[in-house]
């Protein structure tokens, strides 16, 4: 239907998606894009349309790259339930109150479960480490680097 | 047992029916949270003198507790969580993405099984607003617990 060889649209596709992964990739500036594909000399149509078609699509091949890197297993979502047992086979009359946990992790399209369990002191203790883990982005130190690093 | 020298003159068989009674005995009366007045009854029944009741009773209250403690911790339950660690990391870059700057948090799980006592670690990563839920999730069981002990 475009009249073309089925090697040249080839080549041209190819062509066309490398220079959008690596533009995002290296998530350039527009100044920066309009210079490398000048070299080319396509018309200034065509330049504008490219530019447009980085723009408008370099955030979500940006997210689809940012699956390739290496991963540990990442959070999904946490179900909880209180529990007291109440008698078990070895001992009769007991109180023994119980956090159960469901943990939802995603690897790479897998989902798995995790049932979890765990009493009230360390339920607390797991929360004043955490609530301490995310305290940290917002001391000096780290917001001194996230500024440099830009 | 069998080794004490102070019972090497006992046909050990005899010892051997001895220490299981004992043992079953106490394990029977732990398990059921008796108190001392069902045990000397039952001690009773089984014809023991006086002596013999007491001492035992004074026993068994010495290590009730322990006894407890142990029965309790018997049986199975999911995988038991003891602690967790963190690690704050700020990503720059990888080799199929530039310029990612992004804070990661690498949580780990220290958790242990109730048969064999170890198991490997549940480690997973999460940002910092996975973070939040998960730890507004805790907070909300924590809360939960504590209006259950309040009824």
């Amino acid at each position: 239907k475009l009249n073309v060889a089925v090697e040249a649209v080839q080549r041209g596709l190819e062509g066309l998606t490398y220079l959008l992964t690596e533009s995002s990739k290296l998530m350039i500036s527009e100044a920066d894009f309009q210079d490398s594909i000048h070299v080319l000399g396509f018309s200034d149509e065509l330049n504008k349309l490219l530019l447009q078609l980085y723009l408008d699509n370099r955030k979500e091949i940006r997210s689809i790259l940012s699956e390739l890197a290496p991963k540990l297993p990442s959070y999904h979502s946490l179900e909880w339930r209180l529990d007291v047992q109440l008698a078990s086979r070895s001992l009769r009359q007991q109180i023994k109150p119980a956090v159960t946990i469901k943990l939802h992790l995603h690897q790479n399209e897998d989902q798995t479960t995790q049932v979890l369990q765990t009493d009230p002191s360390t339920l607390l203790h797991l929360i004043q480490q955490l609530e301490q883990a995310l305290g940290e982005m917002k001391t000096n130190h780290c917001r001194r680097i996230v500024r440099n690093m830009k | 047992i069998l080794d004490d020298p102070d019972l090497k003159d006992i046909d050990p068989t005899v010892l051997k029916h001895c220490h299981a009674a004992a043992a079953t005995c106490i394990l029977e009366a732990g398990k059921q949270k008796a108190d001392i007045s069902a045990i000397s009854t039952c001690l009773e029944d089984c014809k023991l003198d006086k002596e013999r009741i007491e001492q035992f009773c004074t026993e068994y209250q010495k290590n009730k507790d322990a006894l407890e403690i142990l029965l309790g911790s018997i049986g199975r339950s999911p995988l038991h969580i003891t602690d967790v660690s963190w690690r704050l990391e700020y990503q720059i870059k990888s080799n199929q993405l530039h310029k990612t700057y992004q804070p990661s948090y690498l949580v780990t799980l220290n958790v242990e099984n109730s048969d064999s006592g170890s198991h490997p670690d549940i480690r997973f990563s999460c940002t910092m607003e996975q973070l939040q839920d998960l730890v507004g999730k805790l907070k909300d069981a924590a809360k939960s617990l504590e209006r259950a002990t309040q009824m």
